[in-house]
């Protein structure tokens, strides 16, 4: 295993930082291998990502506009990246941890009889070996994997466990060839909820709202402004989902996303373990919440018990002021 | 039509989870095994399409899992399964992700079927690489994170959701579809199903059978867990008591101030 290969996630067009994160991370996984970075992108929208791409420190992009990636339900991806997979050789694949990223991974793996590391945040490479470093149990534990050098290796990693830098590109943008035309799994409708909001595993603050807020309102009125003020995105437990005050889309933990921004704040939210679990690696750990006992004042760098629908617009005032918006 | 559900058998989610330092593995003594959480929503999903559909459909339940375990798949008998299939070997023990996927794999081949439903993610380890892999080996198209299901022609519509909305997906029988958390609460046990499950059968499925010409286990897998660590230890978080708003508002922005946030 020398080279890694990147799949370059999009949304018809529309970039995850995820992606400019593990091309900045190849470049440097692939210098420790003494092999090349590469990057694969398909579908609708792809030559304008490649474009996007080529600043970062890759050694080639491969790119195919085929709109059928688009048409049928990741088959084509599975198969794309099947075919520059073999190009490349035996490689290290990033993917990004993501729901899309999970499904193509598990399938690359039969296709490629390759060994695969999930939710990796770091890397350890020694001569041709590779160790992934990743939290299991819910964070509870933190493992390192090693892969099998001399065949394939997968590793779903994590949004923002790296840095995205554009410095060094020199990447040639190569056309893969069409794969096939058909697949059973056709899309029929692909509808997006909640649009133009920041990812939430890719936000760099995430205010994250609780069955606290009582109702669909406070979110709006309450939590956006905030994370406006803060350059983030707004986020919720189960209890929030369950009750349609928000999509299942902004739902963190165990069956939600999970996030490690550089700030969480929870406003009315318990902290039970499965929400936990979606958060604990978070950079700080703010929460507002009425009883002082919550648990999850036990995983907050700070707790500030009190009503959050009176301290969250004080706050939000606070940090406009000091941003020079005063109101 | 023959519907199979994949279930998981795992410690209870809600025990204190810890690692056996010699054999890296999840210790299990002392505690409870359940039905995997998600595999609950895959069987609730098969059982409702039983209903539906009607005539002579059945719905099976395969795990890979410690012969001993076995009896704990009676509670998805009891909900409404028709039987269950356990594969169990003690060649199994320390499979990774490959090498589960391939010994599932070939047991689920010999267990015919039109439809194959997989819990979302497992409570102990989660991948989410299982499914995919399976469908992959089984040569099935793979729909995930259904949350409505139609069937109507041996055709599928699904309903399934994205990180940033939902998609409808159609595809043929046969398929493999995972279940979304969204598809609707696990039924319980009744009474009269309890009292039916004890005389359904659990069949056991050996290694032996499957003629596999890879091994599993250690020795079939591809990845190697060399340590495991506690992950760093937060320090002890400041509690503030704000009985007034503007001084509550005030600690957090301090805090803000203080890590740069602002
Ligand atoms: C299999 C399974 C999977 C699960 N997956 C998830 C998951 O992915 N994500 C998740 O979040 N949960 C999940 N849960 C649910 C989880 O167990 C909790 O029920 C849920 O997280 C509770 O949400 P909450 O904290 O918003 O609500 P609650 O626990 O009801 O907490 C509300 C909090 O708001 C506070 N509050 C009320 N009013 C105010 C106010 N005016 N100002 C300030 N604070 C106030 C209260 O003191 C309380 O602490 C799962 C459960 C199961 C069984």
């Amino acid at each position: 295993m020398k080279n890694v290969l990147v799949y370059a996630e999009h949304r018809q067009g529309a970039t995850r930082k995820v992606t400019f994160e593990l091309a900045t991370q190849a470049r440097t996984l692939a210098d420790s291998l003494g092999g090349k970075a590469c990057a694969v992108v398909v579908g609708s929208g792809a030559g304008a990502i490649a474009q996007q791409l080529a600043p970062y420190p890759l050694d080639a992009i491969y790119c195919n506009e085929d709109s059928q990636v688009d048409a049928f339900l990741l088959d084509p991806v599975v198969d794309y990246l099947e075919a520059a997979a073999s190009l490349v050789g035996a490689s290290l694949i990033l993917i990004p941890n993501t729901l899309s990223g999970r499904d193509i991974a598990g399938r690359l793996m039969v296709k490629l009889r390759a060994g695969i590391v999930a939710d990796v945040v770091d890397f350890e490479i020694a001569g041709e070996s590779v160790v992934c470093v990743s939290p299991k149990l819910g964070g509870a534990i933190t493992t390192r994997c090693a892969l099998r050098p001399g065949e394939f290796g997968i590793a779903t990693v994590r949004p923002n466990a790296f840095q995205a830098a554009a410095s060094g590109g020199t990447a040639k943008i190569e056309q893969l060839p069409t794969a096939r035309r058909s697949y059973a799994a056709a899309i029929d409708n692909d509808v997006e909820e909640g649009t133009g909001e920041l990812a939430l595993e890719e936000a760099p603050v995430v205010v994250a709202g609780g069955r606290g807020l009582g109702g669909p309102e406070p979110f709006e009125t309450l939590l956006k402004p905030l994370a406006r003020a803060l350059g983030g995105a707004v986020g919720a437990s189960r209890a929030a989902a369950d009750a349609g005050w928000v999509p299942y889309s902004l739902q963190i933990g165990q069956t939600g996303k999970t996030v490690t921004p550089n700030l969480y704040i929870a406003v009315g939210i318990s902290g039970a373990i499965q929400h936990k679990v979606g958060m604990r690696s978070s950079g700080a750990i703010v929460a507002i919440n009425k009883d002082g006992a919550a648990p999850i004042g036990e995983f907050s760098d700070l707790l500030v018990v009190g009503d959050a629908f009176r301290i969250v617009p004080e706050l939000t005032n606070l940090i406009e002021k000091a941003k020079g918006n005063a109101t | 039509m023959k519907i199979v559900v994949t279930m998981k058998l795992v410690p209870d989610p809600n025990a204190e989870k810890k690692i056996d330092p010699q054999t890296k593995r999840l210790v299990r003594t002392g505690v409870e095994t359940v039905l995997n959480p998600y595999d609950e929503y895959a069987l609730e999903a098969g059982l409702q399409l039983k209903e539906r559909v009607g005539g002579d459909t059945r719905v099976t339940i395969f795990s890979m899992a410690p012969d001993a375990l076995k009896e704990t798949l009676r509670r998805a008998l009891a909900m409404g399964a028709d039987d269950a299939a356990v594969l169990s070997d003690p060649a199994l023990e320390g499979s990774d992700v490959w090498a589960t996927a391939y010994a599932m794999a070939h047991a689920l081949r010999r267990l015919e079927f039109d439809l194959l439903i997989v819990g979302g993610l497992t409570d102990d380890s989660s991948t989410g690489a299982v499914p995919g892999a399976l469908a992959e080996h089984l040569g099935l198209p793979c729909i995930t994170n259904a949350r409505k299901i139609e069937l109507a022609d041996r055709t599928l519509t699904i309903e399934r959701e994205t990180d940033v909305g939902y998609q409808t997906v159609r595809a043929p029988l046969p398929a493999l579809l995972t279940t979304a958390l969204t598809f609707g609460e696990p039924r319980y046990a009744s009474l009269k199903g309890i009292m039916g499950a004890k005389k359904k059968a659990i069949a056991s499925i050996g290694l032996a059978e499957l003629s596999l010409d890879s091994a599993v286990g250690s020795d079939g897998s591809k990845t190697e867990i060399e340590s495991f660590a506690p992950p760093a230890a937060r320090g002890q978080g400041k509690t503030v008591e704000a009985p007034d708003a503007a001084a509550g508002a005030s600690a957090i922005f301090d805090f803000l101030r203080e890590r740069k946030f602002v």
